[in-house]
């Protein structure tokens, strides 16, 4: 494409933030289609923990159950280049050169997903018994994320040729920009399916949004600033990446303050490491201590574990390890769910957020932090400041949340389904980012910024202040709450 | 070459400025104050049924 061409197209066709709303939105609307009765995108591939190589991929949905899974990947990957492709040229790539590239990229992802998701490395401990194994490294279906990125560091550092060749294809922040749109719509349906919970959990969660944006953030922000001399690019994406919820609002909060790609990724690697050692160790402190107040470990569990996947497996695990002792030591037989309730509700309050939050970095970031003396800050530059694929997060969850709060039981099923199809591309971007930010990323420069550094705030923060603020709140506000008893 | 630039300058560290203390204070002072009301509703207008 010529230059004139591109420079010719409206900003709205020739930007990764708005072809990232572009992007989710279209395929979110393809996962609407189910709503009315077409299955549009069902055989898009999903990577289940596996033992047997041949059970690791099938299609998302039902209706094409009969399809091999390595046909599913094949049409996924199709798709993926088809779209990508078409946006990629709008912004100016040379097409030839992406489609090799990002061929290249897709097939060596999706490998390292497929091994991430090895029951002896991804199972958690809830899945243990079903996969009739004894142990495992615990890693949920995220270790694919950390196998793709040292997969990429280590192509990119030891052979710079392979990144060159690929490189018209290595676009980390449009790819993270997508997934995190479509994750709008994944929050959305959750926020629908609290909606005939409990009020008293539901009130409670959105209490634990306070501490996560307003107490955790600061503390750790400041920390980070002042006594482990960050910069604030990375001070910012570490604080929400390590207070809200580990790789979207460190992405989001980089996209709001304008950091490099590279800072939001290096800090989401680490939460999700940090997230598996408190997978390993909080579930089963809560056993030992708070098995008489089940609703406070698991509003802990939500507020503590950083990331989604894992803080949904604590709660799970709670739910179960707690439900088990009080059957013993109290002699009560609580129903099953509501700890896992809590922790997701409290999760899901907290990510609703993630928008806001970086629209209010945006602004501050804009008038003051990075303002020059004497410079003029008018609507217009927050407005190029502010990250527009979070308007595509906002829209995906605000139309979800209209549409899906009136739903009978059955329809919102049916809505789950096609919001879980476009969830599974949501996935792959995910691991793609991963993958491609391994690629550009130099080793020796990330020791040059501080790698350890972000790893001992990171353990700091975390065992210093936000388990013990978090089981501190969680006790305030959901102590004395009891789960149902059964019969 | 722009962004080995922009590298080099955002790697140098500076001291926590007057709009950072700013966000910093505001943040823990309005997150704590939210907390005690929070706190309060939840004890009075929403209390726990058991």
């Amino acid at each position: 494409m010529s230059q004139e061409t591109t420079a010719s197209r409206s900003p709205l066709f020739k930007t990764e933030d708005w072809w990232a709303v572009w992007l989710g939105l279209f395929i979110f609307a393809l996962g609407l289609l189910k709503l009315a009765g077409v299955d549009v995108i069902g055989w898009v591939v999903k990577t289940s923990v596996w033992l047997d190589l041949s059970k690791a991929l099938a299609p998302a949905s039902k209706a094409y159950q009969g399809m091999p899974g390595i046909i599913s990947l094949i049409l996924t990957y199709l798709f993926l280049l088809l779209v990508t492709a078409i946006g990629a040229y709008s912004m100016g790539a040379r097409v030839g050169r992406y489609i090799t590239g990002f061929t290249l990229i897709f097939w060596i992802t999706y490998a390292c997903w497929i091994i991430g998701s090895y029951g002896y490395i991804a199972a958690t401990p809830d899945q243990l018994a079903k996969l009739g194994i004894p142990w495992s490294l615990r890693l949920t279906g995220e270790a694919g994320f950390i196998i793709a990125l040292i997969a990429g560091l280590l192509l990119g550092n030891l052979w710079p040729g392979f990144t060159r060749a690929v490189e018209e294809a290595v676009k980390p922040e449009w790819f993270i920009k997508t997934a995190i749109v479509i994750l709008g719509a994944t929050i959305g349906l959750k926020a629908c399916q609290s909606t005939g919970l409990a009020g008293q959990v539901v009130f409670r969660g959105f209490c634990a949004i306070v501490e996560a944006y307003l107490i955790y953030w600061p503390i750790v922000y400041f920390i980070s600033r002042k006594y482990f001399r960050f910069t604030p690019e990375w001070a910012a994406p570490l604080a929400s990446g390590i207070s809200i919820c580990g790789v979207s609002a460190a992405i989001a909060t980089g996209g709001a303050i304008k950091a490099r790609p590279v800072v939001p990724v290096i800090v989401s690697s680490l939460v999700i490491i940090f997230a598996v050692v408190e997978l390993i160790i909080l579930p089963f402190a809560a056993q030992a201590w708070l098995y008489h107040e089940p609703m406070v470990a698991g509003a802990w569990m939500g507020l503590a574990v950083k990331t989604d996947g894992a803080a949904a497996a604590s709660g799970a695990l709670v739910d179960a390890l707690i439900r088990s002792k009080a059957a013993t030591a109290l002699g009560v037989q609580w129903q099953e769910g509501w700890m896992l309730m809590a922790a997701t509700t409290v999760k899901v309050f907290i990510d609703i957020f993630i928008a806001v939050w970086a629209f209010i970095l945006a602004i501050i970031w804009s008038y003051s932090i990075d303002r020059r003396p004497g410079e003029k800050i008018s609507a217009s530059v927050i407005w190029e400041r502010f990250p527009k694929f979070i308007l595509g997060y906002a829209a995906t969850f605000a139309i979800l949340l209209l549409i899906g709060s009136g739903m009978t039981k059955e329809t919102l099923k049916t809505l789950q389904a096609g919001v879980g199809q476009a969830d599974a591309f949501r996935g792959i971007f995910f691991a793609l980012t991963f993958f491609t930010i391994g690629l550009v990323s130099n080793f020796k420069k990330l020791k040059e910024e501080g790698m350890g550094r972000l790893a001992v705030v990171y353990l700091i923060c975390l065992f210093g202040f936000i388990i013990w603020i978090g089981l501190f709140i969680s006790w305030i506000f959901f102590h004395g709450i009891t789960p149902p008893v059964v019969g | 070459m722009a962004n080995q630039e922009r590298f080099a300058e955002e790697g140098e560290w500076f001291d926590l400025t007057p709009a950072e203390k700013k966000l910093i204070g505001w943040s823990l002072g309005l997150g704590i104050a939210l907390l005690g009301i929070l706190v309060w509703i939840s004890y009075t207008v929403i209390p726990v049924q058991h």
